[in-house]
């Protein structure tokens, strides 16, 4: 078998703080295929972020930050090597967009220019030839008029008009992998619709693998086959999209799905919240992190980490119950589904 | 007058709200009525920018009205001097979106939620720390944090505050914008169980502005649909969410992700019925609002205003084809499918 196109191994990532350290990101691995396309899910704060940012070393010179582990992209370790490769890596075979395109675009330049820019940097091309990719780049992306579009300023972009500047900026350079944080968080449900189809018809014609981080199980259905749930910088729980609505195993997916309201519901009685909150030092600890919260803990969720343990095919789940609650949910059907 | 407006504790006219903008003069709420009953929900939705806060402020007096009335229990908030309006006011409240920005930094908890009774005269010392108590009780702030600054609180517990401010004083009607939005997931849960206990316990009638359309469906009673400063779509939250009429409703909920397996699908649906770009409010469409975006636009359309068509209960539509529409007479127009 040939090599995986991204395989993050035991990646950890501490921050030093004034008030102690934090282990925002805590032993996660996976992997990703070229063409897959991968949801994460969690609460703020379980460590989404800073697990796309570690895969390209993406911080401030501020951050007091330590990073473990391996990220072999291609298979060459990007934790290892130097900054300025890592520097055609960004934006180059990886693109990224984030929640808010203002931060990430130059209000000072015209978006045109700034895609442009882009080509000749990571793919070598001439003024000309990078100025009319860029507009041919903006009207991929559905942008009407893309030649006088390309002339503007971002400032005069709706929203969701600048957020496909920014997926334009970021497939440029037809990028083998796109990490997209809160792609659409701060969209209506309009433009977030255009913009899901937008990543999911790029990902199929560009066989470009899609790491689609949100806390909205509905934006993973409707953009990602697979689907990862961290707690606390770790990984809980990894299925298929199908299989995890089927059959969550975690107690915290199971708690995730259970506390938003589902569209298609009328008023069913009161929500599930889940009690009490993520930890704010991360993991790190010697326990089920989740514990604290968890209905079902006992002794030994307080004393020892729980393994990832196979519960179906491309099926994981980081409990100590997770074989016995695999159990009753096939014989149960959907346990998150049932009211208590 | 239907039994419904004979009970209503809040009643809008044809609300009218203009901005002078750098641009230009913009109707930012063109033509609003609504009825809202005790113990009931009106949900508000629409795309940034249709109005919604806009109409929240102007139900609230904190923004004129060009034109049309806004009664509490049979007052006309219109025809009142300032000082009676003040007085007036602890009978509608407001609960905002960013519970931390709307909080005095300084203030404690229990000073924070005493503020409104002390601003309105409620009460003397005694009554006004019991009803504080109660307040904190009822939107579940333990005790503990009684003497906390807004900055030693989670944000949870800053949007509890933010609600217990304003039930405190005992209003009829809460008006609540975007009060989850700012909030993480299971954060949100709470607060939203908070609202619907509140509601049932107190009998509040509630106007319920929010962008998540499965947060409004779980909450409301009642639903309009807000687009470029006009409600297209009102009803029940069943009418419209199950039903809806009017293009621009189905577009929106087509538009929800759902933990689906038809999810992309549906999304597919969504690009077909909420076409190109809103339009600026500098410029709006003559005729239907809508009909820029919409698929099923004819010349009438762009001709003619569509006046709200009352459909059984309370369900009303403003599209000149929504019958057509719905008896699979009028098909979108080819021209502007795109894909
Ligand atoms: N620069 C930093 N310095 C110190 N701690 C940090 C820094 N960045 C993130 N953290 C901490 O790391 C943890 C994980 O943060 P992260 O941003 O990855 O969360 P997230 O899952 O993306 O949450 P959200 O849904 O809010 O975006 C949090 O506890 C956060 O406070
Ligand atoms: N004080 C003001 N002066 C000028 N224009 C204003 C003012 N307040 C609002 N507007 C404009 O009125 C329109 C409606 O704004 P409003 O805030 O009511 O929208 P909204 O539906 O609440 O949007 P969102 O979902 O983003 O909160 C917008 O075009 C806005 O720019
Ligand atoms: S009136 Fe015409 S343009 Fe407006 S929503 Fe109905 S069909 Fe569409
Ligand atoms: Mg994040
Ligand atoms: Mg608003």
């Amino acid at each position: 078998m040939s090599l995986p196109l991204l395989e993050v191994d035991d990646l950890h990532v501490t921050f030093n703080t004034a008030s102690g350290p934090v282990h925002a990101v805590d032993g996660v691995s996976f992997t990703m295929e070229s063409g897959d396309s991968l949801g994460v899910v969690g609460e703020s704060g379980s460590g989404k972020s800073v697990t796309a940012r570690a895969l390209l070393r993406l911080f401030a010179i501020t951050d007091d930050v330590r990073i473990a582990g391996s990220v072999r992209f291609d298979g060459v370790d990007l934790l290892r090597i130097d900054e300025r490769k890592l520097r055609d890596v960004r934006g180059g075979q990886i693109g990224m967009i984030f929640q808010d395109p203002l931060t990430s675009l130059n209000p000072l330049m015209a978006v045109g220019e700034q895609i442009a820019e882009s080509l000749r940097l990571h793919r070598g091309m001439g003024r000309s030839e990078a100025a009319a990719e860029a507009v041919e780049l903006l009207g991929r992306v559905g942008i009407a008029d893309p030649e006088r579009r390309a002339t503007e300023l971002p400032n005069s972009f709706s929203g969701g008009m600048r957020q496909r500047v920014m997926i334009s900026l970021a497939i440029a350079c037809r990028p083998r992998l796109l990490i997209a944080d809160e792609p659409t968080t701060a969209l209506d449900v309009t433009v977030q619709a255009e913009i899901l189809l937008l990543l999911d018809e790029l990902r199929r014609s560009e066989q470009m693998a899609l790491m689609l981080i949100t806390h909205d199980f509905g934006v993973v259905a409707a953009t990602c086959e697979d689907v990862q749930v961290m707690y606390a910088g770790r990984l809980v729980e990894k299925a298929s999209m199908v299989h995890l609505f089927d059959r969550a195993n975690h107690p915290y997916t199971e708690g995730l799905l259970r506390l938003v309201p589902r569209f298609e519901d009328a008023h069913t009685g009161r929500l599930h919240p889940i009690a009490g909150q993520p930890p704010i030092t991360g993991g790190g600890g010697s326990s089920c992190a989740f514990a604290p919260r968890c209905s079902h803990a006992f002794d030994r969720c307080r004393s020892e980490v729980p393994p990832e343990v196979a519960v179906g095919p491309q099926h994981l789940s980081a409990c100590w119950l997770a074989a016995e609650r695999a159990k009753d949910a096939t014989e149960a059907g959907r346990p998150w589904k049932r009211d208590p | 007058m239907s039994a419904a407006a004979a009970r209503a504790v809040l009643e809008v006219s044809d609300a009218v709200v203009e901005f002078d903008t750098d641009g230009g003069r913009i109707t930012a709420v063109d033509g609003v009525s609504l009825q809202l009953s005790t113990g009931e929900t009106l949900g508000l939705v629409g795309e940034s920018g249709c109005g919604k806060s806009t109409l929240a402020r102007a139900i609230l007096q904190l923004v004129p009205m060009q034109q049309g009335s806004v009664r509490l229990e049979d007052t006309d908030l219109g025809s009142l001097s300032p000082r009676e309006l003040r007085r007036m006011r602890h009978r509608i409240q407001m609960v905002f979106q960013d519970p931390r920005g709307s909080l005095d930094p300084r203030m404690s908890v229990t000073a924070l939620i005493g503020e409104p009774l002390r601003v309105h005269g409620i009460g003397d010392r005694a009554s006004r720390a019991r009803e504080v108590a109660e307040a904190m009780e009822l939107v579940g702030l333990p005790a503990l944090v009684a003497d906390r600054l807004p900055s030693e609180l989670s944000g949870g517990q800053q949007q509890r505050v933010g609600i217990a401010r304003a039930i405190v004083t005992d209003p009829a009607v809460l008006v609540c914008d975007e009060p989850v939005s700012a909030l993480d997931v299971s954060i949100q849960a709470q607060i939203i169980n908070v609202l619907d206990e509140l509601r049932d316990t107190l009998n509040l009638a509630m106007l319920f502005i929010a962008h998540d359309l499965s947060v409004v469906r779980h909450l409301s009673d009642r639903v309009a649909v807000m687009y470029l400063g006009q409600f297209v779509e009102t009803g029940t939250a069943s009418e419209v969410f199950t039903e809806p009429r009017h293009p621009y409703t189905q577009g929106l909920i087509t538009s929800v992700p759902r933990a689906d397996t038809e999810s992309a699908a549906r999304l597919q649906t969504a690009r077909r019925l909420v076409l190109g770009e809103l339009p600026s409010l500098l410029d709006p469409p003559s005729g239907c609002r809508y009909r820029t975006r919409c698929p099923y636009a004819t010349d009438r359309c762009a001709d003619v205003e569509p006046p709200p068509d009352l459909l059984d209960g309370h369900h009303a539509v403003r599209c000149h084809h929504h019958r057509a529409i719905t008896a699979g007479e009028h098909q979108p127009s080819s021209k502007s499918m795109r894909g």
